[in-house]
């Protein structure tokens, strides 16, 4: 305990004598924390997005008019019986007209000009959330297309699969690039604290002579480390929250009409726990690392 | 309490710092190293302080092989050695008060032993109204007296002193060994590296002369 006050004190010393290198460095974590942090928030609401696609992506089974009722009954009975289907709804003709006109109304000219109901009657068939992608439903899909009364079979999700793919090759990518960036940071206050052990040779020649424990030694240096990298990563956490109100003001609206989502999200208390820890993590690596030699 | 068999030291590939050195000193013993510039007293003084190892030969200290040592145990050693230097060693950004609670602080002792402890060494030496003075505000000789708390601080069993009063004047000098004098005759061990013929004269007690790295002679000092 004593030697953990002592290290914290000693940093603290220390990086106020620092001053500006340890103001270049807890910058420099800070930019890649920044990065880290867009990363992350772009592909929480991404993802969200995405999810929230998923969940309403449903399989529309079209069925031929003039369908016999028993040949609907049964289809609709196999298709609840399907473990992977959460619920499945019957649309009629009249009622996707009615719907269409709701959704459209400026086209209903249109859909009073066609002689007929020019809508097919559908069943719209929910799935489990965990199921959506899953093998069992393309093969649940194929087998819907062969079958007495179908039409056709839709199933939105197959492109949103795709949609996916895309976003997790960018996430790795992403991520990628922040792991880069974060060594580069590790170096940077690497280099700090070797200017502090630099300038503090005699002070550490003089614990080793009187017997100091490493612990003592060296954790001065681990603790500067740990503090420039919590610092940056706070400051990084500070700077995409304000990013983040930011946009929300300004394109929240807007964008929330498009996407389809109420709001943006800012990063989940887990990322942003992430972030610090991650700071404070980097930069006790760094510190250990640099304060190698004062053994 | 330190015994030297055929201790050897080469630096690179170069010369003998010292060769051979068989040498003994009793618990409680004040001996002076002395000999002429380049003879090898500061090297064996560093291998004492384990600064150093040795390139043949043994050192015990108080019953421990110093080259066989641990990390743990070569702490646990230095604990128990106290050591001065011409150059006085202190840390300019620290008290005359913390560059001695220091040495307490770094093995973990408690706070107000820590205090204690430090007030009284600097009283001993006669700084007890510059414990908040930085050494760069202090003499020579002070700043020497405050190298000398600090080596006495955790009271080792024995104090290595390496040209002590090098940079200090006669006088100052005088005061210096009297303080190395009652360290000793608490029972303190002492080794006292110096040229000044005078100082050795005046304070008479064993001195070991080295030369070329070896034993030149073993004379005691008129008393
Ligand atoms: N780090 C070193 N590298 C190479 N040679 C060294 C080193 N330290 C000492 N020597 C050599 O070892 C020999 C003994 O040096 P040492 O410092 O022990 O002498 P000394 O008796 O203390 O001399 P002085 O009275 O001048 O302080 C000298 O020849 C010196 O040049
Ligand atoms: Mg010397």
């Amino acid at each position: 305990m004593t030697a953990l006050g002592y290290a914290f004190a000693e940093a603290w010393t220390s990086i106020r004598r620092a001053g500006r290198s340890a103001a270049v460095s807890i910058g420099t974590i800070a930019v890649a924390f920044i990065t880290l942090g867009g990363f992350l928030m772009a592909s929480v609401n991404v993802q969200r997005v995405l999810d929230r696609w998923l969940e309403s992506a449903e399989v529309s089974v079209y069925l031929v008019d003039e369908l016999p009722d028993e040949v609907r009954t049964a289809l609709e009975l196999h298709l609840r019986q399907q473990p992977i289907v959460a619920a499945v709804e019957f649309v009629s003709k009249e009622k996707a007209l009615a719907r269409f006109e709701a959704d459209f109304p400026e086209l209903q000219d249109v859909a009073t000009a066609v002689p007929q109901n020019p809508f097919p009657a559908a069943f719209e068939v929910r799935l489990r959330p965990e199921e959506a992608g899953g093998p069992d439903v393309d093969e649940l899909t194929a087998g819907l297309s062969g079958r007495d009364g179908v039409a056709d079979v839709r199933y939105d999700r197959r492109w949103l699969t795709r949609l996916t793919n895309v976003v997790r090759t960018a996430q790795l990518a992403a991520a990628v690039i922040a792991g880069v960036l974060m060594l580069g940071a590790g170096f940077t206050v690497a280099a700090v604290v070797r200017l502090s052990l630099h300038a503090r040779r005699g002070e550490i020649d003089i614990m080793q002579l009187v017997g100091a424990p490493f612990s003592y030694i060296r954790g001065p240096f681990i603790v500067e480390g740990l503090l420039l990298g919590g610092a940056g990563a706070i400051v990084a956490v500070a700077v995409v929250a304000l990013a983040y109100t930011a946009a929300a003001r300004w394109l929240g609206p807007d964008l929330a009409g498009f996407i389809g989502v109420a709001q943006l999200q800012f990063l989940g208390l887990r990322e942003a726990v992430v972030m610090v820890g991650g700071g404070f993590g980097v930069g006790a690596a760094a510190g250990t690392v640099a304060s190698r030699s004062a053994r | 309490m330190i015994e030297t068999q055929g201790l050897g030291k080469i630096y690179g590939r170069g010369l003998y710092a010292l060769r051979g050195l068989n040498l003994t000193i009793d618990k409680g013993e004040f001996v002076f190293l002395t000999g002429p510039s380049g003879a090898g007293k500061s090297t064996l003084l560093r291998l004492l302080l384990l600064q150093e190892t040795p390139t043949e030969g043994e050192v015990i200290v108080a019953g421990r092989n110093l080259s066989r040592l641990s990390r743990h145990e070569v702490q646990a050693y230095r604990r128990t050695v106290g050591f001065v230097f011409q150059d006085f060693k202190l840390i300019p950004t620290k008290t005359v008060f913390e560059n001695v609670s220091f040495a307490l602080r770094v093995l973990g002792t408690a706070v107000e032993q820590q205090r204690r402890r430090t007030y009284q060494v600097l009283k001993w030496v006669g700084l007890q109204h510059r414990l908040n003075s930085f050494p760069e505000e202090l003499s020579g000789g002070e700043q020497q007296r405050v190298a000398i708390a600090r080596a006495l601080v955790n009271e080792p069993q024995l104090v290595l002193a390496d040209e002590p009063t090098g940079n200090l004047d006669p006088d100052l000098s005088l005061e210096i060994m009297n303080l190395f004098r009652e360290i000793n005759a608490g029972g303190t061990t002492v080794v006292v590296a110096t040229h000044d013929r005078e100082l050795i004269k005046w304070v008479g007690r064993r001195v070991v002369q080295l030369e070329h790295g070896q034993l030149a002679g073993l004379a005691e000092a008129p008393k």
